[in-house]
């Protein structure tokens, strides 16, 4: 087949790869708002399980102080664990997910405006309430910006991992607890970048370092981890 | 018709050459395993900081080692899966998710039974090395249960062997952020110093013995693990069936 | 119109020598067919034949097989994105989004293929009977409405061939005459069909079958 001929088939009608990026976000974040129960679900979550630590271990702020990161972290790991269900479930239930694949457009670039809106959706939110859970747990005013940014760069790294996890585990009857099994233990190196930031500040110690490793995790999540899912896509559907 | 030589013909190939090499590896490995614990357990002289306690320290390191090795197979075996659909390198690669998961567990029981002595605790978080191998422990664990959900043996394959090669690149991270999270929580002294010295010729000698029955008692497990595979997978076609009759 | 110059000259699609195995079962073992422009391959088998596995074979859904399968007579897996840039797939699961309203899925599937107008997506639901149910969310639609909104696809993709998988299932009578317009004016326009069903096809011209009971069971 010659290029005109390639041309003719792409058409005037054919559309660039970022503007089917666009669609594809546009769609998937139309589908989030329109079920909007769905959307303060994982919010909430992570609002009760933070505010189930000070009942179960202590209201001593002092102690509050020391796990307040530690507890802001794991719940937002629980909160985006329970809501990565949204990401490909329903489109393989209802069979977008198979026009997804067959699109012209390169699936990296598809998967990846999934994982952002899924990111904007749940991620961004828990960023948003952190401040006020941050409050509740004592935790000290010289660790809410460094806690803001390391949640701003960690939770889209959640994500983009969580994205793989589901995407190996879409066609599964009962994905919850093995999703689980995947995930977490994965998310240990952002938990722990994420908690010396906000522990290295409390200390008093520079904290650029910290935020530059998580944004190298970042870096490396965002390129690595699309393609991975892709790939996970393709073998779940197969 | 290369094809079907291809396809049926590769386990056939492993299943006859394993069938010739593992007379000779469990040989070999009987006689490191016994030389090594034997040694290993009764004979190394007690350690001037760390006494008797030494001994289980050879076994934990032949052991720990060789754990380390298990992410990587699988990551090789899983991209020899994706890319050439070698279904060879899936049953291996089922093999060793198991065995290695059982390295972890035991990296983690002779690790912790030393603790016990050496540290008074039977598990102590600031030791890097066996928290990383606790969060290597739980990642082989969820390549074994992904498999074990997955009913399509073709599918099952392919996603676990992508889950093995994101996995082991996530293990190595791990590893790095463990130690780096360890630097900064300034664990007593005595405590870091979690291997210990094996220092003397008298310690890795030993040492070296039992890495070396460690890496044959792998190679045998794997081997017998994958002609299991091979014949429940092959079980239709015409050599498996022959090899049933001859008994 | 480069399409004239292909215009029986050259197939479309072609498979050579599939083999397909699933669950220690041969599916189906060197199978051959080819498709040219205008033609319509109906292919037909009993439940668990392997229809569904072939149509997800050829769209590169299921790549556990063996063989060739060429689009224009070069190798697929060297031109996906221009192959799917001209495919167009509908299965057993439609790929409409419940929560969404039947326009705002059309929106974003046909999208994937080309800038669509509201307008476009308007008429073409129009056209299978959804006037009026543009705007409402699609788990108020019933199996066979929602199955039209995927069918409106046909009416807006550019997509030389399509891909259909048991298409007339859900539909009703009227349903039927409509699918049935829709593949005949596809075929006159020179595309092509590629269909399971079990529904006795009413095109005027270049059908062919493909049974797959007959091959490779041993």
């Amino acid at each position: 087949m010659t290029e005109s001929e390639t041309e003719i088939i792409m058409g005037e009608r054919g559309i660039s790869t970022f503007e089917a990026f666009r669609a594809t976000l546009k769609r998937d974040l139309l589908v989030a708002f329109k079920g909007r129960n769905e959307l303060l679900n994982p919010l909430m979550f992570f609002f009760i399980v933070v505010s189930l630590f000070p009942i179960g271990i202590t209201p001593d702020r002092e102690v509050l102080t020391e796990i307040a990161v530690g507890v802001l972290w794991v719940s937002a790991l629980l909160a985006s664990l329970l809501s990565l269900d949204n990401l490909y479930r329903s489109d393989y239930e209802d069979g977008s997910l198979e026009l997804l694949l067959l699109s012209p457009h390169s699936l990296y670039f598809m998967t990846l405006a999934k994982i952002l809106s899924h990111w904007l959706v749940s991620g961004l939110p828990l960023v948003l309430l952190s401040p006020l859970l941050g409050y509740m747990l004592a935790l000290p005013t010289e660790a809410y910006w460094t806690m803001i940014v390391t949640l701003l760069l960690g939770t889209p790294i959640l994500s983009l991992l969580g994205s793989i996890g589901v995407a190996l585990t879409v066609s599964l009857g009962s994905r919850g607890l093995i999703l689980a099994m995947i995930i977490l233990p994965m998310s240990v190196p952002i938990l722990i970048a994420g908690t010396l930031a906000v522990g290295s500040v409390m200390d008093g110690n520079p904290v650029g370092g910290h935020i530059a490793i998580m944004g190298a995790m970042l870096a490396v999540a965002a390129s690595l981890a699309p393609l991975a899912s892709a790939a996970a896509l393709r073998i779940s559907v197969n | 018709m290369w094809q079907w030589f291809h396809k049926w013909g590769s386990p056939k190939w492993f299943y006859d050459l394993s069938g010739r090499w593992l007379p000779w590896l469990i040989a070999g490995m009987a006689v490191f395993l016994t030389v090594g614990v034997v040694w290993a357990l009764l004979y190394v002289p007690p350690d001037y900081q760390q006494g008797y306690t030494s001994r289980i320290l050879v076994v934990h390191v032949a052991v720990a080692g060789t754990s380390l090795a298990f992410f990587p197979i699988m990551a090789i075996a899983g991209t020899v899966t994706l890319v050439w659909k070698m279904k060879m390198a899936d049953m291996v690669a089922k093999a060793v998710a198991s065995l290695g998961a059982w390295f972890s567990a035991i990296t983690l029981a002779t690790g912790s039974i030393w603790g016990s002595v050496m540290w008074g605790t039977w598990w102590e978080w600031t030791d890097s090395r066996l928290t990383s191998m606790l969060f290597q422990f739980f990642l082989l664990i969820s390549v074994i249960s992904l498999r074990s959900a997955l009913n399509d043996s073709e599918t099952a394959a392919r996603a676990c062997a992508l889950l093995s090669i994101v996995g082991c690149i996530n293990v190595v991270v791990i590893k790095y952020s463990v130690e780096w999270w360890n630097t900064l929580h300034q664990p007593a002294s005595a405590l870091s110093a979690s291997s210990g010295s094996v220092n003397g010729i008298e310690f890795w000698l030993p040492t070296l013995i039992m890495v070396i029955a460690m890496y044959l008692f792998v190679a045998v497990s794997v081997m017998m693990g994958t002609r299991n595979e091979i014949l429940q997978r092959e079980g239709r076609s015409k050599w498996v069936q022959d090899l049933v009759k001859e008994g | 119109m480069p399409s004239e110059v292909n215009q029986n000259t050259q197939n479309m699609l072609s498979a050579r020598q599939l083999f397909c195995e699933r669950d220690d079962r041969v599916l189906f073992d060197s199978l051959d067919f080819d498709l040219a422009e205008g033609e319509v391959l109906q292919v037909q088998g009993g439940n668990g034949s392997g229809k569904t596995t072939l149509l997800r074979i050829i769209c590169g859904l299921h790549d556990s097989f063996e063989g060739a399968i060429s689009w224009y007579g070069d190798p697929i897996e060297k031109q996906r994105e221009l192959f799917y840039s001209s495919l167009l797939y509908m299965g057993h699961r439609v790929g409409v989004n419940k929560i969404l309203s039947p326009l705002e899925n059309l929106r974003w599937s046909c999208s994937m293929h080309g800038s669509t107008t509201p307008t476009q997506i308007e008429s073409a639901l129009a056209q299978l009977g959804l006037r009026g149910y543009e705007n409402s969310p699609c788990h108020m639609l019933s199996a066979g409405q929602q199955q039209r909104v995927s069918l409106a696809r046909l009416l807006i993709s550019p997509a030389k061939l399509w891909v259909l998988d048991e298409p007339f299932t859900t539909l009703d009578a009227h349903g039927v005459k409509d699918l049935e317009n829709l593949l005949a004016n596809h075929v006159d326009n020179g595309g092509s069909v590629l269909v399971t069903t079990h529904h006795k096809l009413n095109v005027s011209s270049g059908i062919h079958y493909l049974k797959l009971d007959d091959v490779g069971h041993d």
